[in-house]
């Protein structure tokens, strides 16, 4: 077992490894012993950098590398690194909370009301099946530049995860516990509150990995459109300056804001679904 | 139809009966629409008294779960009437002193064993000590004595049911309505579960009507059997089960008055298995 572990291990080191060896040596190495029309141009410095590279520009943009000292560049550039991470992280955060809570409420109450469910039915199809990433214009003329457009657009990708895995989660409830538990007293709300929310829990939780994702996916492409700050905006500038190693920086960034997100989702949920067998022992 | 209390006499001995805690009058359920209609059970009528174990018996699909879930409000009837008490039971009205135990496993699997037998209590507003104190009672009553704080799922099919069981007892219910609550047991288990139940009610003496369609359990439980047809169900027979008590599950199976009883009604049960297989 342990055995395993360790060549699992060993061998992922070992791809890593050689990535970051091609990346770094690989366009000049080609470019020296090929011909030029076989030299890949995918392995152009310009177009994806170089790890070396990448770390220099994250040094620079994190303003660790600075002559003036890393407090007076973090003070001179009000979308320095720091900032954009802070600002984009903070987004993420709020449309996602937001769109959460907006898609859960939704799901239960449609989910819970036949009536309600049918006349909603063609509405909730047809937003739908708009693409999100279309109504970002409109949501920036509609919010402004600022971080408000950010979190709407985060929220209104985040609604209809939710949305849709709440109102799955509401119907497929077990009729024969909210049957057991009225016969045990509970009301209506009483029925909501402690059979319907908890059993619709296990679908809700499966859409929140994914709906963190989105809600990340959301923001960027809001920055991209039209931004004062964040880390879709320094990915941006640093297109306009075709400078690839800024843009691979953002990109190592938002991976990192992704894993650390996810991270944090998956173990809110194994601690709230400890009582589903997948979730026994922490992963 | 009724062979045992019909030879009751004069009415100056009907005043020491217990009163009627259960009306069955002219009960019917149809499904379907009008041309195509089922008839599940077709105008049956028996009364259960203060104190009574009756027990519902018949071969599968005669319709007495449908009699339980019509008698629990669960299910809408098509005619007829239920009494509980003074009281008409409506579909959809909970009635506080009815408890209902289903077959198909219902614990809440989110939460712990001690939060499950605890969950009426704490939905009337009981305060968290006299809670607990009843629940810690329950658990060991129950036999579940160190899985207070697991959940359902670390549990066997009979602990879950176990569970169930204590979730409903614990709210003291005068009227225990049980829809074959044993029926996904094994043997062995369902034994054990019968010892408990006896205990509780030999202890409680609530009235019970319990659906089974296992002659063994019902002779074994309770004090009255009533026996319905095939589907569509209809009122068959009526014994009563006069074995001492407090019963042994196990022992009593092997009395010989257990034996005689057991074929007499086979015989009469016997009838409707091969009515249902003909159809």
């Amino acid at each position: 077992m342990t055995q395993r572990r360790f060549e699992i291990l060993f061998w992922q080191f070992a791809i890593l490894v050689v990535i970051l060896a091609v990346w770094q040596w690989g366009y000049d190495a080609c470019k020296a012993t090929l011909p030029k029309s076989l030299v890949p141009g995918i392995l152009d410095p310009y177009f994806i950098s170089k790890p070396t590279a990448i770390w220099s520009s994250f040094l620079k943009l994190a303003c660790f590398a600075d002559k003036a000292g890393t407090s007076a560049c973090l003070s001179a550039n009000d979308n320095n690194l720091w900032i954009a991470t802070l600002v984009t992280l903070k987004n993420t955060w709020w449309g996602f909370l937001w769109g959460t809570l907006a898609g859960i409420a939704a799901g239960l109450i449609l989910g819970r009301s036949e009536f309600l469910a049918k006349i909603f039915e063609p509405y909730v199809v047809a937003l739908n099946s708009i693409p999100r990433i279309a109504l970002v214009p409109l949501i920036i003329l509609m919010f402004g530049l600022g971080d408000l457009s950010k979190i709407v657009t985060a929220a209104i990708v985040v609604f209809f995860v939710l949305f849709f895995n709440t109102f799955e989660g509401t119907r497929s409830v077990d009729r024969d516990q909210i049957a057991a538990a009225r016969l045990l007293g509970a009301s209506e709300m009483t029925v909501l509150r402690t059979v319907v929310v908890p059993s619709a829990l296990a679908w809700v939780f499966a859409s929140l990995t994914p709906a963190v994702s989105f809600a990340l996916i959301g923001v960027i492409v809001g920055e991209f459109i039209g931004a004062e700050r964040g880390l879709g905006k320094l990915i941006i500038e640093a297109e306009a300056r075709a400078n690839a190693a800024e843009m691979m920086v953002s990109i190592f960034v938002m991976m990192i804001v992704g894993i650390g997100l996810a991270y944090i989702v998956r173990r809110l949920q194994s601690h709230l679904l400890r009582w589903q067998p997948q979730f026994d022992q922490q992963q | 139809m009724t062979s045992t209390v019909a030879s009751s006499p004069a009415s100056s001995a009907k005043a020491l009966e217990p009163r009627t805690r259960i009306a069955v009058a002219g009960l019917s359920k149809t499904y379907g629409a009008a041309s195509r209609q089922v008839t599940a059970v077709d105008n049956v009528s028996f009364e259960v008294r203060q104190g009574e174990f009756v027990a519902l018996l018949g071969p599968s699909g005669c319709g007495k779960s449908t009699i339980l879930n019509m008698v629990a409000g669960l299910l809408p009837k098509s005619a007829g009437s239920i009494r509980i008490d003074a009281d008409d039971v409506e579909q959809g009205l909970v009635n506080r002193k009815v408890g209902y135990v289903f077959q198909r496993d219902t614990v809440f699997p989110w939460r712990t064993v001690e939060a499950n037998i605890g969950y009426g209590l704490e939905i009337a507003g009981l305060p968290r000590q006299q809670r607990r104190d009843k629940v810690e009672s329950a658990i060991e009553t129950a036999g579940l004595t160190g899985f207070g704080r697991s959940f359902p799922r670390m549990l066997s099919g009979g602990m879950r049911q176990r569970v169930a069981l204590m979730r409903t007892l614990i709210m003291e219910p005068e009227i225990l309505l049980m829809d074959e609550p044993f029926g996904a047991l094994d043997t062995h288990t369902k034994l054990e579960m019968h010892k408990t139940l006896l205990d509780i009610w030999e202890r409680e003496r609530q009235t019970v009507l319990f659906v089974t369609h296992d002659l063994g359990e019902a002779l074994t439980l309770s004090s009255r059997i009533i026996l319905l047809s095939a589907r569509p169900g209809r009122l068959k027979d009526d014994f009563a089960v006069g074995f001492a008590r407090p019963r042994d599950a196990v022992s009593l199976r092997e009395t010989p008055e257990f034996a005689r009883l057991y074929t007499h009604i086979w015989h009469s049960l016997g009838e409707e298995f091969r009515r249902t297989k003909a159809k």
